[in-house]
């Protein structure tokens, strides 16, 4: 019996110096893979503000679009369900944006608004299948410009739904198609904000 | 004396198992320190492995309670525990207020939530297949809608 013990001992202690040391191989693995460039496929959505007052303000942000796209039908509060938020005035003031929408995307490429006045300068145009939205506001101290950027395809998805409500998470999968794109970027006097989508885990 | 080697060896055993499994699992941390007034600090310390384990038996009418209050949100954390355990290193949030911070990112495969403001600390880590388990039990008590 004491000879079949000693014969266990070695076993036994193999056994539980490889279940110690198993998690800290797989940390060392995973660590050594963590880098800025994410994955093969993986997309990623940025957001980030950063304000220049007094408190300096900042927040980062960074969603792995994958993860957005199965949380967002997981959702179901308020308005948001399946994926879907329901609004109200998809026919705004007696403006059907539906409509508009597909008159844009089904005409030639150009500026289709363009006001200039002494406030604000404001163009909306469409050009290789994305759609700007350029707004000059004049009236700040310093300037204020807003610069948004929406693949005509993502515009599309979003509303792809029924009429009163704009569908989420085709939106977010059409958006996970589209190559390094900033969508959104703020700048006025107090505010930057930038929004963009790339491959890569980390804002900078 | 062979017995009691034995017995000895069987504990030692069992003991060294145990730990290498809990190790293993993660631990569940949580830290607050208040360092206004008379200021609280608590941290706890948990080994993860335990926490499924120990929801056994917690008696079943608070089960049930803590199924009503919070079950209806458990699909939803499910999901996003399940989801970010495909980024164990992952910056997701972080927010500075002057001197207020706050910052959520997976690290290892576990969640970590730092917040910091005058006076008050709070970090908590959590394996995010923890937070997996505990929530595919909570919503087995959920009540059916």
């Amino acid at each position: 019996m004491v000879n079949r013990t000693r014969k266990l001992f070695p076993a036994i202690a193999f056994l539980a110096a490889s279940a110690l040391f198993a998690p800290l191989h797989t940390s060392a693995q995973t660590s050594s893979t963590a880098s800025d460039t994410s994955a093969h496929g993986e997309r990623w959505l940025h957001v980030r503000v950063i304000s220049s007052n007094s408190k300096g303000e900042t927040v980062r942000v960074n969603v792995p679009l994958d993860l957005a796209e199965k949380v967002i039908p997981a959702i179901d509060h308020d308005r948001l369900h399946n994926g879907k938020v329901r609004i109200g005035c998809m026919d705004c003031d007696g403006v059907d944006v539906r409509t508009l929408f597909e008159a844009v995307r089904s005409a030639k490429d150009g500026e289709y608004v363009t006001v200039q006045s002494e406030d604000a300068d404001i163009k909306v145009s469409k050009k290789d299948g994305q759609m700007y939205v350029h707004v000059h506001d004049k009236k700040k101290s310093k300037d204020s410009r807003v610069e948004v950027k929406m693949p005509m395809k993502v515009v599309e998805a979003l509303l792809s739904g029924s009429k009163d409500e704009l569908d989420l998470a085709a939106g977010l999968h059409a958006l996970a198609s589209q190559g390094d794109v900033e969508l959104v970027s703020v700048k006025d006097d107090e505010n930057t904000i930038r929004v963009w989508l790339d491959s890569k885990n980390v804002t900078d | 004396m062979i017995l009691l080697a034995k017995i000895a060896l069987g504990f030692g055993a069992t003991v060294l198992m145990a730990g290498a499994y809990t190790f293993r699992e993660g631990v569940l941390r949580v830290d607050v320190d208040e360092s206004r007034g008379r200021g609280q600090h608590v941290h706890v310390w948990v080994p993860a492995a335990i926490i499924p384990m120990a929801m056994h038996f917690v008696p079943r009418n608070q089960m049930n309670h803590a199924g009503y209050e919070a079950g209806k949100f458990m699909p939803l954390v499910h999901v996003v525990a399940k989801e970010l355990q495909k980024y164990p290193e992952a910056e997701l949030v972080e927010v500075k207020d002057g001197v207020k911070y706050v910052h959520i990112r997976t690290h290892d495969g576990k969640l970590m939530i730092d917040a910091e403001e005058p006076g008050q600390t709070v970090h908590v880590s959590c394996p995010l297949a923890t937070i997996d388990d505990v929530s595919r039990e909570l919503a087995s008590f959920a009540p059916a809608s």
